[in-house]
């Protein structure tokens, strides 16, 4: 009677955990970026979008021991590394806002400009200037030593105007 | 339907015979690897922001921007995902016997264990080299075979990257094949058919997203990734002396098996790790995340 119960009371026990396994997964504060970007027609990248190869020759130079990296291109986005003594110190980047619109919300709290285009802060490692009213260009330090005043620095560095007429 | 990038990156092991290994291959590539897993965690980790708000924005971006299928990112995910064969009950089976800290390589866990003849096991290692070309350039860009992109793009591979190719190097090349392994590679390589290619299982499974058109063309695309790419696997090895004794000594960490049995050796990591898709995750998902912090 003993070995009944205990094979029985496995048994139980075993299909409330397989039950309990088996369900949804937990909620996630994602769950609407996923139902929204598997929607049918929608995409996360516009074909009127410029491609990233057109962005890389408006990046800044190598100078004074910083090494720039490219490290990822894909249409309305190219990136960067500046590296320096081998040690990734920053990120460059340009992107087309045409793929994310509300990018460009930020910058109507923008209060200063780098050569003319109009600069925020973001979070607590970037700097971003908008070009064009399309055009983010954003710098992020890697490393405390690369501080807000060498973001603004490095953003000036970008061929912000050539990149305007891309527009 | 595909699973969320953040499902996939939540569900990533803390500790499993994977994590085990790589843990162990830390000697290789010191400091490089942490493993990384949970997406807001990920997320935290990669841009250093801990604004609620920011983390919000950065993941709803970048669920969206993996959820393009035009964006490369779910094709990368997917050879990561089938180049690697780990049978989890395997695993399961390793883990449920272990003695302390180690998995003891004997009895009936070794019987379930055959060793790959050297010719499967060359082209694996060839193949998975191959989907580290492919994957790369669908995560980061470039155009598909541009095979000296990405060799040097491996010069400045780091973190989860550069320890999935010292796996690779010391678990698929020198436990296997022995300290030759380049030239073991190379030559079965220069003697495959387009139908011995075919017929092997690893390719079979990759074999839709690399390019070359049919098996010969897909062949001489193998052989020249190989080709391109074997100067620096040479300087990896000669750089940090690995040899197949010095592997097999770190592996001792969590594995227990007898001189008698070092060829079972791989095969049982073989069929119980999946460090391409456990590392490949973590290395897709860095690069979302950098691309969705910038456009945001």
């Amino acid at each position: 009677m003993t070995a009944l119960r205990k094979v029985l009371l496995t048994f139980v026990l075993g299909t409330v955990l397989l039950i309990t396994s088996c369900s949804n997964q937990s909620p996630s504060r994602f769950d609407t970026a996923q139902q929204d970007s598997t929607a049918k027609g929608s995409s996360a990248v516009v074909s009127e979008s410029q491609s990233g190869g057109s962005f890389n020759r408006f990046f800044p130079d190598e100078s004074n021991g910083y090494k720039r990296v490219y490290t990822q291109e894909k249409q309305g986005f190219a990136e960067a590394k500046l590296k320096k003594d081998g040690k990734e110190v920053a990120v460059l980047s340009i992107s087309d806002t045409l793929n994310n619109p509300s990018a460009v919300n930020k910058f109507e709290q923008s209060t200063e400009t780098i050569n003319g285009y109009p600069a925020v802060n973001q979070g607590k490692t970037g700097t971003a200037v908008l070009v064009g009213d399309r055009f983010q260009v954003k710098v992020l330090s890697r490393d405390n030593s690369f501080t807000e005043e060498d973001r603004k620095t490095w953003l000036g560095k970008f061929d912000l105007r050539g990149l305007s007429k891309l527009n | 339907m595909n699973k969320p990038i953040f499902e996939l990156v939540n569900e990533l092991p803390t500790n499993n015979v994977t994590v085990m290994m790589l843990r162990s291959l830390d000697f290789v590539v010191p400091g490089e690897w942490q493993n990384i897993v949970g997406f807001e965690n990920t997320i935290r980790e990669v841009t250093g922001e801990t604004d609620e708000e920011m983390i919000q924005a950065i993941g709803d971006r970048a669920v969206w921007l993996y959820n393009d299928k035009s964006q490369g990112y779910q094709r990368a995910m997917w050879l990561y995902q089938t180049v690697d064969r780990a049978d989890s009950a395997l695993g399961a089976a390793a883990l449920a016997n272990k003695v302390g800290d180690k998995i003891p390589l004997v009895g009936g866990l070794l019987s379930r264990v055959t060793p790959n003849p050297d010719k499967a096991q060359a082209i694996d290692l060839t193949i998975k080299l191959v989907v580290e070309l492919v994957a790369f350039c669908q995560i980061n860009g470039i155009p598909g075979d541009s095979i000296g992109d990405f060799v040097a793009a491996l010069g400045e591979y780091s973190g989860e990257s550069l320890m999935r190719m010292a796996a690779l190097v010391c678990v698929d090349g020198l436990i296997p094949l022995g300290p030759d392994f380049i030239l073991k590679a190379q030559s079965t390589l220069n003697n495959l058919s387009p139908q011995d290619l075919s017929s092997n299982p690893a390719f079979s499974r990759v074999s839709s997203l690399i390019p070359g058109g049919n098996a010969r063309g897909q062949l001489d695309f193998i052989g020249e990734s190989f080709d391109s790419v074997k100067g620096w696997m040479a300087n990896f090895v000669n750089q940090r002396d690995l040899t197949p004794e010095k592997v097999f000594s770190r592996l001792q960490s969590f594995i227990e098996f007898s001189e008698s049995k070092l060829d079972y050796v791989a095969a049982f990591l073989d069929m119980t790790t999946n460090y391409y898709e456990h590392t490949g995750t973590q290395t897709l998902a860095a690069r979302l995340i950098e691309r969705a912090l910038a456009e945001i």
